[in-house]
């Protein structure tokens, strides 16, 4: 069974991908983005990776691609069409083609696992980073030893903050630049 | 305190008086003369608590400082008699000089900073008087070159200062490219550098000194001495050097500075082969005549009396040539008294004649400055080595042995006896030209007719050193007191240096039985130049009397031979040409390499990679990916 | 079959050479921007598979910091990007090219 929804979300992940990149529309990407990144939240879930899940869901799809919504309906740019050229579409596909079959060579090189290891519910004493499914684990993680990550990470929310607000400021009424005419 | 720390002491102290000076001081130009002053007198007294508490013995102390493979550079002192009499000279007459200065300069606006240069140069004037290695004494030498630079240029605001004090540091770098050359012969030859230890190599192996490496080495010593006393081919930077005002003049350029090579030869005598002897005591007494005659062609003050001191260096010179290197430290301690009186009497004129030079624009100032006209008029006898005073029993005793020379070692050293006698007239003529022509008659300018006599500070020290002119050469005649602690007016230790070889010399001119001879000829010699002189020179009122009667003659000597101006023509003529072609070889190279090699190539690199900014992110991302599978394919191979 | 790790791995490098592919195709700055996200899941895919697979918690405590500075990041810069529209008025990468030498 688990095989079957591996498959399907797989599939899921990589069309809608693929959507996001060839869609017309700024809004449709975004939206194809969301169902991607769906389809990877269901694949943590078959990984047993269930509060990774919830995260991805909550945080990822959630507030960041309605973030990335937000501001490309702000931006009011109209569509158009994808000016491909030739050269660069078949450059693109080469790339493509090249690191998707170089990613897939390096997926073999690693040694199939046979047995999956045991799953614990809570981490014990003897193996406290254990993979287990509860968030417990993750505290236990988060507060021994990647303790110094940790507060970093907190200060980059802050320095990612402070950094929003100054880049939003709107030049000096006084002396703000003519705005330019976009080159042809 | 024991010695060392005395000497350290000794040394330090100017050098402390310096840095405060130099760093706090410069505008407070009466605070910074008392603090040199003090120091000066201070290190006057520390020296001669030193002289009086030391037992005899030769000191040798020494620090490694830096250590090169196995050479190792030392700082140290070698304290034998010779140190001790430089050490009195140097401190006693720099610490008068001092004194001087401050009436001197009273009213001179770089007082700070001349009284610093003081400092720094007492700090490597001892330095060289206490030096125990050849490299140690020549740091010190450079240093005190340096002094010499910094204190010509004093008035820096003129060119001539400026020109003077270059020509005096670059004629002495002449000298010293020999020198350094010889220190480091010496040291591969002989092993060390150290003067103690060579003393004690060449007295194990008198031999030694026969070879080619060590003529060459006793030559290339020799060159330091004859670029910092003045000696022939270098002695044009001396006369210039009047440019510096004159205690600067009086203490170096007289007393301390240019005998320090006198002092040097003296001290590495033991490395000196016969044939460098030879040279030095001919080039020293063909000086001796020349410089007396120039003297006769000059009408600045200051100029005769570097012409005199040019004079007694060769004489000093002769008398190391002659092999008798303590009656040359004799002659330097004597000279060294009266030549700074005859500076410090030429200084006390010119300021009460509102720094007048000329002295044909001087005369009668007998009556206006009696002090000064005293103590000239001690000295200028002293010049002349008159009996009983302080310069005739050092003189007397070079012309004596130039005689010995010719008797005793071949007839034709009786050319250096010659010379040398002459140059005794020529002394005599010059004295008494410039004792009449500015102290005596009536005042032949504005400036003269109102002259005064300068306040204390200017009079006290030219009545001790005059003193010391009459006087200094009395420990010869055996007047021994406090407990035989002094011979004369001078600490027994240091006149320990020259006694024995005066003796031995006095013993050895009895012995050829000629001795009334030479010594009548001497003072005869001195009379009748004084006696031509007064009736030549004076009350001649059109001025100087050989430039009108004998012109070519005058012209000659007022030139100075053209010395300076053959020298001048070669700079500017072919030195000037070689550094030209250099510069602009050095110019092709450099455009070669540098402008067309490196530079080009960066230039080349430049303009490639940049035609690879071609604003377009995707352009970018490509060359990204590119990077991507270079380091893979680096990583996996 | 059950899906060993080299089948998650093959899914992850999928999607990377996809995003990679949408940066280098699109020429609208915010739609290369999320394809730039899509490497980042790629990414955190690959990570909790490891993690899964070899027992360890490192992994997915790494995702959890790879979420954390993403959501930043897409922050920071949407910042820029909206500054730049100001500027410019205009997100299309083939008129931002200010810096053309």
């Amino acid at each position: 069974m688990s095989a079957f929804f591996f498959y399907f979300f797989s599939a899921l992940s990589i069309l809608a991908a693929l959507l996001v990149v060839v869609n017309r529309e700024a809004v449709n990407s975004a939206m194809c983005m969301i169902v991607a990144l769906s389809g990877v939240a269901a694949l943590f879930v078959l990984l047993q990776a269930y509060f990774l899940a919830v995260l991805q869901i909550v945080v990822y799809a959630g507030a960041v691609m309605v973030l990335f919504l937000f501001i490309i309906m702000l931006l009011d740019t109209s569509a158009r069409r994808i000016h491909v050229t030739e050269m660069n579409l078949v450059a693109a596909i080469a790339a493509l083609l090249v690191l998707a079959g170089g990613a897939i060579w390096l997926a073999h090189q690693f040694p199939s696992v046979g047995e999956l290891p045991k799953l614990t519910e809570l981490p014990t004493d003897q193996a406290p980073l254990a993979y287990s499914t509860a968030a417990k684990a993750f505290g236990y993680g988060l507060f021994t030893r990647y303790m110094l990550p940790f507060q970093v990470a907190g200060f980059l929310l802050l320095i990612a903050m402070v950094g929003v607000i100054v880049l939003s400021k709107r030049p000096g009424d006084a002396k703000s630049d003519p705005v330019k005419e976009p080159r042809p | 305190m024991d010695l060392p720390k005395l000497l350290s002491l000794i040394l330090l102290l100017p050098l402390g008086s310096a840095v405060v000076i130099a760093l706090f001081l410069r505008r407070k130009g009466n605070v910074a003369a008392a603090l040199s002053v003090l120091v000066g007198f201070v290190i006057m007294a520390l020296s001669l608590y030193a002289l009086f508490s030391w037992n005899g013995q030769p000191l040798e102390v020494s620090h490694e400082w830096l250590r090169f493979g196995n050479y190792a550079m030392s700082m140290g002192y070698y304290f034998n008699n010779q140190t001790a009499l430089m050490l009195l000279v140097v401190s006693f007459v720099a610490s008068w000089i001092q004194l001087f200065s401050v009436g001197y300069m009273a009213d001179d606006e770089g007082k700070g900073r001349f009284f610093g240069g003081l400092s720094i140069f007492m700090f490597s004037m001892l330095g060289i008087v206490l030096a125990d290695n050849l490299v140690m004494l020549f740091v010190f030498w450079e240093l005190v070159g340096f002094s010499s630079y910094l204190l010509i240029a004093h008035y820096f605001k003129t060119d001539f200062a400026n020109m003077a004090s270059k020509k005096a540091f670059i004629v002495n770098r002449v000298g010293d490219f020999g020198f350094i050359l010889g220190i480091v012969w010496c040291w591969d030859h002989y092993g060390t550098v150290n003067l103690a230890a060579l003393g004690k190599i060449i007295a194990a192996n008198p031999g030694l000194l026969g070879t080619h490496a060590a003529v060459a080495i006793g030559f290339l010593l020799m060159c330091g001495f004859v670029g910092k006393s003045a000696q022939f081919p270098l002695q044009v930077w001396l006369t210039d050097a009047m440019a510096g005002p004159t205690p600067v003049s009086a203490l170096i350029h007289a007393a301390t500075m240019v005998a320090a090579g006198v002092y040097f030869l003296a001290r590495v005598f033991f490395l000196l082969s016969p044939a460098t002897l030879h040279w030095i005591m001919w080039s020293g007494a063909a000086m001796t005549a020349f410089a007396g005659l120039c003297a006769l062609g000059q009408t600045d003050i200051k100029k005769i009396l570097a012409y005199s001191t040019l004079s007694h260096l060769g004489y000093m010179a002769t008398a190391v040539g002659l092999g008798y290197p303590e009656i040359a430290m004799f002659h330097l301690a004597m000279h060294a008294c009266f030549k700074a009186t005859l500076f410090l009497g030429a200084g006390s004129v010119i300021h009460g004649c509102h720094h007048e030079q000329d002295i044909y624009k001087m005369g009668g100032l007998l009556k206006k400055m009696p002090v000064t006209a005293a103590a000239f008029l001690l000295a200028s006898l002293a010049n002349c080595a008159i009996p009983f005073f302080s310069g005739s029993y050092s003189k007397d005793s070079i012309i004596t042995a130039a005689f010995l020379a010719g008797h005793d070692h071949g007839a034709i050293n009786y050319g250096v006896y010659g010379l040398v006698l002459f140059g005794a007239l020529c002394t005599a003529l010059y004295s008494a030209r410039l004792f009449g022509v500015v102290f005596l008659g009536t005042a032949r300018g504005e400036d003269a007719a109102h002259a005064h006599e300068s306040g204390p500070a200017m009079a006290i020290p030219l009545i001790v050193l005059g003193f010391l002119s009459l006087s200094a050469g009395w420990a010869v005649q055996g007047w021994t007191w406090a407990g035989g602690a002094m011979s004369g007016l001078i600490p027994t230790h240091c006149a320990v240096v020259f006694l024995d070889a005066f003796e031995k010399l006095h013993a050895s001119v009895e012995a050829t039985g000629a001795a009334f001879a030479v010594e009548a000829i001497n003072l005869g010699v001195v009379l009748a130049g004084l006696a031509a002189s007064i009736i030549f020179y004076l009350g001649f009122e059109k001025g100087d009397a050989l430039a009108v009667k004998a012109p070519r003659l005058f012209h000659v000597l007022e030139r100075h031979g053209w010395f300076d101006d053959v020298y001048d023509w070669y700079i500017a003529h072919v030195q000037q040409r070689l550094c030209d072609i250099l510069g602009a070889l050095d110019l092709l190279v450099f455009k070669f390499t540098a402008g067309w090699g490196s530079g080009g190539l960066a230039g080349l690199t430049g303009s490639l990679l940049r035609r690879a900014q071609v604003g377009s992110i995707h352009a970018y991302v490509y060359w990204f990916l590119a990077g991507v599978i270079l380091f893979w394919a680096f990583a996996v191979r | 079959m059950q899906p060993g790790l080299q089948a998650y791995l093959t899914v992850a490098g999928i999607l990377f050479a996809i995003g990679f592919f949408g940066v280098l195709l699109r020429k609208n700055t915010l739609v290369i921007y999320m394809c730039l996200e899509l490497m980042l899941t790629a990414t955190t895919l690959a990570l909790v598979a490891f993690s899964r697979f070899y027992g360890t918690m490192d992994g997915a405590l790494f995702v959890f910091f790879i979420i954390t500075v993403a959501a930043a990041e897409v922050a920071v810069g949407l910042a820029i990007i909206v500054a730049l529209y100001r500027r410019r008025r205009t997100v299309q990468v083939d008129e931002l090219n200010y810096l053309k030498h």
